[in-house]
C-alpha cells in the first residue's frame, strides 16, 4: 500500500483537517482497485498512516458489501435481484449465467475468470434486469446480450 | 437545576443530565442493558424506553422514547411503569430473547444475568417464535482469559466501548452487520495485552463473556463475595473476593477448592477505582494460593511454637543493635502492634516484599501504579524506607535482625547476625533462619490497608487460618514481653 | 406533459453535463449574482419561502432545518448531498449526476455560501459508475474554473468538495449513517438528539440534503423562493424527479410538477402497465412507502397530500408499478430479504426484527406457512414503528403492513394451499 501514499496525500487536501478518519473508505476503495481486494498488510499499513485504530479498518471492511479481504475471479458479475429487476427478468438472468458458468451464485468458476453474486438494488431500476460487471453497470440484459457479454469477457484474458 | 417528575414525583436534576441519570440518582430504577454510567450512550438495546409528556399536555398523549438518550426539559412527565411502557419492554425482551439461547442451564452468568432479571420481571414468557434460532461460535476465545459467545450477545457494545473509552486499547469491535453481527478482537492481539481486559465480563448484562480460568468451576450461588483489597500495587483496588459459602462446601470436592478464592471482581470505589480492577487482581487466587509455611522452626528443625518464640525472645534480649525489616503488606492494625510491641527495640525499616515481575507494566493513567505492594503508605508513615544498599541499613555492629514477609536475599544479611524470620510462604530461606514463625494472610483476617493517595481501605476475612499459622500481631505481643 | 419543470429543462445529448453547455445554458450565474449581491441568511430566507420539502423521502422543510445553523459560531459547518440512492425502484438522483451535475455543484456552492460551509461533500453509493465519472469529472472542470478552493470568482468566500464514496449500504443513505460513513466508519446511525444541524459531521453543524433538494437551490434563489412557491401546490411547492420502473411501458425518470394526476402521468405519459397489462397496484415512493391499489390511484394528484392521505407518500419518488398476476407474497419477500441484508444491526427491534420476518415470509414461500405468521408479521412490522435507532424498522414495517393489509387474502391462501395462488409470478406476459 505504501507506494500509494502520495496519491493519498494529494486526496487528502481537500479534506478539512479534522477529517483524517474519513480517509479510511477512499483509501480502501483506491487499495482494491489496485490488488482487486484488500490484504492484511494493507490494514496494518493503513492503520499506521492515518493513526485510526485497526480495528475500525477491520469493521469497516466487514460492514460493506463491496469490500473483500480476498481476490476473486478476474469478471465480477453481480446481478441485482431486488423489486424491479425481480419483476422484468432478474430470476432468469441469474439462471442463465449460472447455467452457462457452471457457478451458483457465491461461486467463482474453476478457471479463476468469473464470480457471480445477486447483490440487492443498483439504482438502475428503469434498466432493469441490470448486471454489474465489476465497475460497470450493463443494463437492460436479455439472454443474448448476456451471452454477447460472457463471450466478450471471455476473450480479454484471465488476468487483469 | 431543572424540575420534572417521575411517576408524578417530583425530581430535580442538572440540565445536562439525561432522564436515565437523573432517574438513577433519585432511586427510580428505569431496566437497560447497553446504558453503563461510565461508557458513551449508544442507546440500542431499547428497553430503557419510558412513557414521557410535555409540561402542559394531555394525559395519555406522551410518546415513548430511550431514556438514557432524553435530555431533560423542565416540567417534563416520565412514566416508568405505565401499561404502554410495560408492553413496550415486553415486545423488546422478545426481541432481546428471539435468538438468545436458552442456556442458562449450562451458562455461568446464571443467577447474576440482567436478561433472566429483566426477563423475568417485564416478560416471563417463552417465545412466540416458531423458527430458528440464528446460530452463531459459541466459544470463541477472544483471549486467553476470556471466552466469548456470539449466541447469547446482545450487541449491547458494552465491551467494545471499554476497550475504545476506559482502557483506550480499541481492541473490540463489532464485525459484519445486522443478525450477522459479531464482536471479535482487533486481529493484532491487543487485547490479549489489554491489562484491563476482564472489566468486560463485569459488564457485559449476559453470559456472552465469561472468565475462562472460572469457567464452570461454581455457579455464582454457591460463592460469597467477600470484601476485600487487592494487595498487587499501591492503589489499593476494592476487590469483592469469591469463595464458597460454608453451606457450599462440598465433602466429595477436593478439599482445597472449598478454601480457595474462586474469582476477583471489582467492588465499586469512586475513591480509588470506580468500578474497574486490573487483571493482576483477578489472579489473586494464584497469589494466596501457593504453597504456605505451616511449622515453626529453629534452624530448620520443626519445633513447637512455644519453644520457637522462647528461643526468638532469648535472641532479642541478647541483641545489641537488632534491626528490624517490615514487610510492606503488613496491614494498619500489624503494623501498629509491632511498633507498641517492638518498635522502640529495633531498629526498624520498610522493606519492598514485591517487585515488579518482568515486563509487567509498571505504571499508568488508569489504576496501575509502580509500587506493587499494597501497604508502603502505612508502614512509611511510621519507619523508614530501607536503603537502595540493604547493608547501609545493618551498621557493623548488628547481631540480630528480624525479617518480616517476604522478597528480602538472606545473602545481603549480616553474616554473623542472629535471623527471626516471619512468613506465611513456604521457601527455601525459611530454613536458614535461627527462628522461623509462620504467619497468616490476608484472606484470614481482617484489617485496613493504607493507599498511595492516603485512602484506608478495609479487607475482611475469608478463610479460617491454616492449622500451625499464627497471626503475626500475637506472635509481636509475645515477643515483646520480655 | 407532466407540468412545468426546473431541472429537465435542456435536451439530454453528448455533452450537455460539461461545463461549456451548462455555462451556455445560464449556467452559474446565479452563483456569480449570490457572491456579488447576496448575504448568506438572504439565501436561506429564499430557501425557507419556497416552502420546498426533502426529496429524499422525509419530506422535511429545507429552509427550516437550514434555519436551524447559526451564522458566525465560530464553528466548522459542513454540507452533504445524499447521493445514496438506495431506495429500491430509484434511481432519479442518478438522473441529475449523470445530465446535470453542474447544476448540484452551482446549488451546493449557493448552499455553502448560504450556510458558510468551506467544506462541501457528495455522499455517492459505492455502486455508481457513470453518475460518479460523470460528477467527478464535473468536479475538476469547476475547479479548473475556479468555482471550488479558493476566492471563487474573486470573493473571500471559498469550498472545497468532496465526493465521497460509499461502499454498499443502504443504510448509509439515512442521514446519520451517510456522516458516520463520511467518518470513516462503519454505517451506524445515530440517536436524535442531538440533531445533525447541531451536532453532526465529527460532531459540527451539518446539514444534508438530497441531491435533488439541493439541485433546486440554483433555480430557487434564480427566480425567488416566492416564485418557486407558485409552482406544484401550496403544499408542494415545485417538481419531483419521479424514477418509474417496474411493469410499465416506458419505465424513466420524469419531472412532473407537484399536482399533477396519477392515474394520467402512469397510463399516458409513462404508456401504462407493461404490454398492456392492467395495473395491480403501485409502489409510490420506494419500496418503504405503502402500496396503492390501482383502483386509490385513480383519484389521486401527485404531492405529499393527497399520497399521505391515501395512506402512503411521495417517500424517494421511486415508483414501481406492479401488474395485475404478480404475486404480493413473493414480491414482500423480496423487500424482507432487502431488510434484512441492509439492517446495520445496532439497536434490537431491527436488528431481530428483519432477520424474523425474513424467516417467516421465506418458510410461508417454502409451503410451510402457519395461520399466525400473519399477526406475526404485522406484530413485528408495529414493534419496530418509532422504536428504532433510524427509520429503516420502520420503514419495512410500513412496506409490510401495507402490502398485508392490501392482499391479506394472498398470504391466506399461500399458507393453507401451500403455494401461491398466482403461481409465484414477478413477471408479466409478453403479449407484444
Amino acid at each position: 500500500m505504501k507506494h500509494l501514499i502520495p496519491e493519498f496525500d494529494v486526496m487528502r487536501r481537500r479534506y478539512p483537517a479534522e477529517a483524517t478518519s474519513s480517509m479510511v473508505l477512499p483509501c480502501l476503495h483506491r487499495i482494491q482497485q489496485e490488488r482487486g481486494h484488500v490484504a492484511d498488510s494493507d490494514i496494518a499499513e493503513l492503520s499506521a498512516y492515518l493513526g485510526v485504530p485497526r480495528i475500525q479498518i477491520e469493521e469497516v471492511l466487514s460492514h460493506y458489501t463491496q469490500f473483500r479481504r480476498a481476490p476473486i475471479g478476474r469478471w465480477h458479475l453481480q446481478a441485482c435481484r431486488n423489486l424491479s429487476c425481480s419483476m422484468r427478468g432478474a430470476e432468469g438472468v441469474i439462471e442463465h449465467l449460472s447455467a452457462r458458468l457452471g457457478i451458483a451464485p457465491g461461486q467463482t468458476s474453476g478457471d479463476g475468470r468469473f464470480t457471480l453474486s445477486t447483490v440487492e438494488c443498483l439504482g438502475s431500476c428503469g434498466t432493469a434486469p441490470v448486471l454489474m460487471v465489476n465497475e460497470a453497470y450493463h443494463e437492460s440484459m436479455t439472454p443474448a446480450r448476456l451471452d454477447a457479454l460472457i463471450e466478450g469477457l471471455s476473450r480479454s484474458g484471465a488476468t487483469p | 437545576m431543572v424540575e420534572f417528575f417521575i411517576n408524578g414525583q417530583a425530581v430535580q436534576a442538572e440540565d445536562t443530565q439525561s432522564v436515565m441519570q437523573a432517574a438513577n440518582a433519585n432511586g427510580h430504577f428505569i431496566p437497560y442493558f447497553c446504558w453503563h454510567p461510565q461508557l458513551s450512550v449508544p442507546g440500542n438495546c431499547r428497553i430503557c424506553m419510558v412513557e414521557v409528556s410535555n409540561e402542559g399536555q394531555p394525559e395519555g398523549s406522551g410518546w415513548l422514547d430511550i431514556a438514557c438518550n432524553m435530555p431533560i426539559t423542565q416540567g417534563m412527565r416520565v412514566l416508568t411503569d405505565s401499561a404502554k411502557v410495560r408492553a413496550r419492554r415486553k415486545e423488546t425482551l422478545q426481541f432481546i430473547t428471539l435468538n438468545h439461547p436458552v442456556d442458562c442451564g449450562i451458562c455461568d452468568k446464571a443467577g447474576e444475568c440482567t436478561l433472566q432479571d429483566h426477563h423475568f420481571e417485564y416478560n416471563g414468557s417463552p417465545s412466540v417464535s416458531i423458527d430458528a434460532k440464528v446460530h452463531a461460535t459459541k466459544h470463541f476465545a477472544l483471549s486467553s482469559r476470556i471466552v466469548l459467545d456470539n449466541e447469547r450477545c446482545i450487541l449491547c457494545t458494552r465491551c467494545v466501548r471499554f476497550t475504545h473509552e476506559v482502557s483506550k486499547t480499541h481492541a473490540l469491535g463489532v464485525q459484519n452487520r445486522g443478525d450477522h453481527s459479531l464482536i471479535r478482537p482487533v486481529e493484532d492481539g491487543a487485547f490479549e495485552a489489554d491489562p484491563y481486559s476482564d472489566n468486560v465480563i463485569d459488564i457485559c448484562p449476559v453470559g456472552a463473556l465469561l472468565s475462562r480460568p472460572f469457567l464452570h468451576q461454581a455457579r455464582v450461588w454457591y460463592l460469597k463475595a467477600t470484601p476485600s483489597v487487592c494487595p498487587g500495587c499501591e492503589r489499593g483496588c476494592s476487590v469483592k473476593l469469591w469463595h464458597r459459602k460454608s453451606e457450599w462446601k462440598l465433602k466429595a470436592l477436593d478439599p482445597a477448592q472449598n478454601e480457595r478464592i474462586d474469582r476477583v471482581t471489582p467492588l465499586e470505589n469512586p475513591a480509588v477505582n470506580g468500578p474497574w480492577i486490573c487483571n493482576k487482581g483477578r489472579d489473586l487466587a494464584q497469589v494466596f494460593g501457593r504453597a504456605r509455611a505451616d511449622q515453626p522452626m529453629q534452624k530448620g528443625r520443626p519445633v513447637e511454637l512455644h519453644a520457637a518464640l522462647a528461643s526468638a525472645r532469648a535472641l532479642l534480649k541478647a541483641a545489641k543493635n537488632p534491626v528490624a525489616l517490615i514487610s510492606n503488606w503488613a496491614s494498619n492494625e500489624e503494623l501498629t502492634a509491632f511498633n507498641l510491641a517492638l518498635g522502640a527495640r529495633f531498629n526498624c525499616f520498610v522493606k519492598t516484599d514485591v517487585q515488579p515481575a518482568p515486563g509487567e507494566r509498571l505504571e499508568d493513567d488508569l489504576l496501575i501504579k509502580p509500587d506493587k505492594n499494597p501497604n508502603t503508605a502505612a508502614a512509611r508513615s511510621l519507619f523508614p524506607l530501607l536503603p537502595a544498599d540493604a547493608r547501609n541499613a545493618f551498621g557493623p555492629d548488628c547481631d540480630l535482625v528480624l525479617v518480616w514477609g517476604e522478597g528480602f536475599s538472606f545473602a545481603q544479611l549480616p553474616p554473623r547476625a542472629g535471623i527471626v524470620y516471619l512468613n506465611s510462604w513456604l521457601q527455601p530461606e525459611n530454613g536458614h533462619a535461627d527462628v522461623f514463625l509462620p504467619i497468616s494472610v490476608m484472606t484470614e483476617r481482617c484489617g485496613h490497608y493504607t493507599n498511595f493517595q492516603g485512602v484506608v481501605s478495609a479487607f475482611e476475612a475469608c478463610f479460617a487460618k491454616k492449622p500451625g499459622v499464627a497471626d503475626a500481631e500475637a506472635l509481636f505481643a509475645e515477643l515483646g514481653t520480655i | 406533459m407532466t407540468g412545468r419543470k426546473l431541472i429537465m429543462t435542456f435536451p439530454v445529448t453528448a455533452t450537455s453535463h460539461l461545463l461549456q453547455d451548462y455555462r451556455a445554458r445560464g449556467g452559474y450565474a446565479t452563483l456569480d449574482k449570490v457572491l456579488r449581491e447576496m448575504r448568506p441568511e438572504q439565501v436561506t430566507k429564499e430557501v425557507a419561502a419556497s416552502g420546498i420539502l426533502g426529496h429524499g423521502g422525509a419530506a422535511f422543510p429545507a429552509g427550516r432545518k437550514w434555519g436551524v445553523i447559526r451564522l458566525n459560531d465560530g464553528l466548522p459547518h459542513y454540507l452533504c448531498a445524499n447521493a445514496d440512492e438506495g431506495e429500491p425502484g430509484t434511481f432519479k438522483d442518478r438522473w441529475i449526476l449523470e445530465n446535470a451535475p453542474h447544476l448540484l455543484l452551482e446549488s451546493m456552492l449557493i448552499s455553502a455560501f448560504a450556510l458558510q460551509v468551506r467544506h462541501a461533500f457528495v455522499y455517492i453509493r459505492g455502486e455508481f459508475d457513470l453518475p460518479y465519472r460523470r460528477l467527478a469529472a464535473a468536479v475538476e472542470e469547476a475547479y479548473a474554473a475556479g468555482y471550488f478552493g479558493q476566492q471563487p470568482l474573486g470573493t473571500d468566500f471559498a469550498c472545497d468538495i468532496v465526493i465521497y464514496r460509499g461502499a454498499g449500504s443502504y443504510v448509509c443513505g439515512e442521514a446519520s449513517a451517510l456522516i458516520t460513513s463520511i467518518e470513516g466508519k462503519k454505517g451506524y446511525p445515530r440517536n436524535r438528539p442531538p440533531r445533525l444541524t447541531v451536532r453532526g459531521l465529527y460532531q459540527r453543524p451539518t446539514v444534508i440534503n438530497n441531491v435533488e433538494t439541493l439541485a433546486n437551490v440554483t433555480a430557487i434563489v434564480s427566480m425567488g423562493g416566492e416564485a418557486f412557491r407558485q409552482i406544484g401546490t401550496p403544499k408542494s411547492p415545485g417538481t419531483q424527479l419521479v424514477s418509474i420502473s417496474g411493469h410499465v411501458q416506458r419505465p424513466g425518470v420524469y419531472e412532473v410538477e407537484y399536482g399533477y394526476p396519477l392515474a394520467r402521468f402512469i397510463r399516458e405519459d409513462c404508456g401504462g402497465g407493461l404490454h398492456g397489462t392492467p395495473i395491480k397496484c403501485i409502489v409510490p415512493g420506494g419500496i418503504s412507502t405503502k402500496v396503492l391499489t390501482a383502483a386509490e390511484i385513480e383519484t389521486l394528484t401527485y404531492d405529499h397530500v393527497s399520497l399521505t392521505k391515501a395512506g402512503s407518500g411521495v417517500g424517494s419518488g421511486g415508483m414501481v408499478v406492479i401488474g395485475e398476476g404478480t404475486c404480493m407474497v413473493r414480491l414482500l419477500q423480496i423487500l424482507l430479504r432487502f431488510y434484512h441484508h441492509e439492517s446495520c444491526g445496532q439497536c434490537t427491534p431491527c436488528r431481530e426484527g428483519m432477520g424474523w420476518m425474513h424467516r417467516i415470509i421465506d418458510r410461508i414461500v417454502a409451503g410451510d406457512g402457519r395461520p399466525q405468521d400473519i399477526e406475526q408479521l404485522i406484530r413485528i412490522s408495529i414493534a419496530n414503528d418509532g422504536t428504532t435507532i433510524c427509520g429503516m424498522g420502520d420503514a419495512a414495517g410500513y412496506a409490510t403492513l401495507g402490502i398485508i393489509a392490501k392482499y391479506r387474502d394472498e398470504f391466506e391462501y399461500f399458507i393453507e394451499h401451500k403455494r401461491s395462488r398466482l403461481d409465484g409470478r414477478l413477471e408479466v406476459a409478453n403479449h407484444g
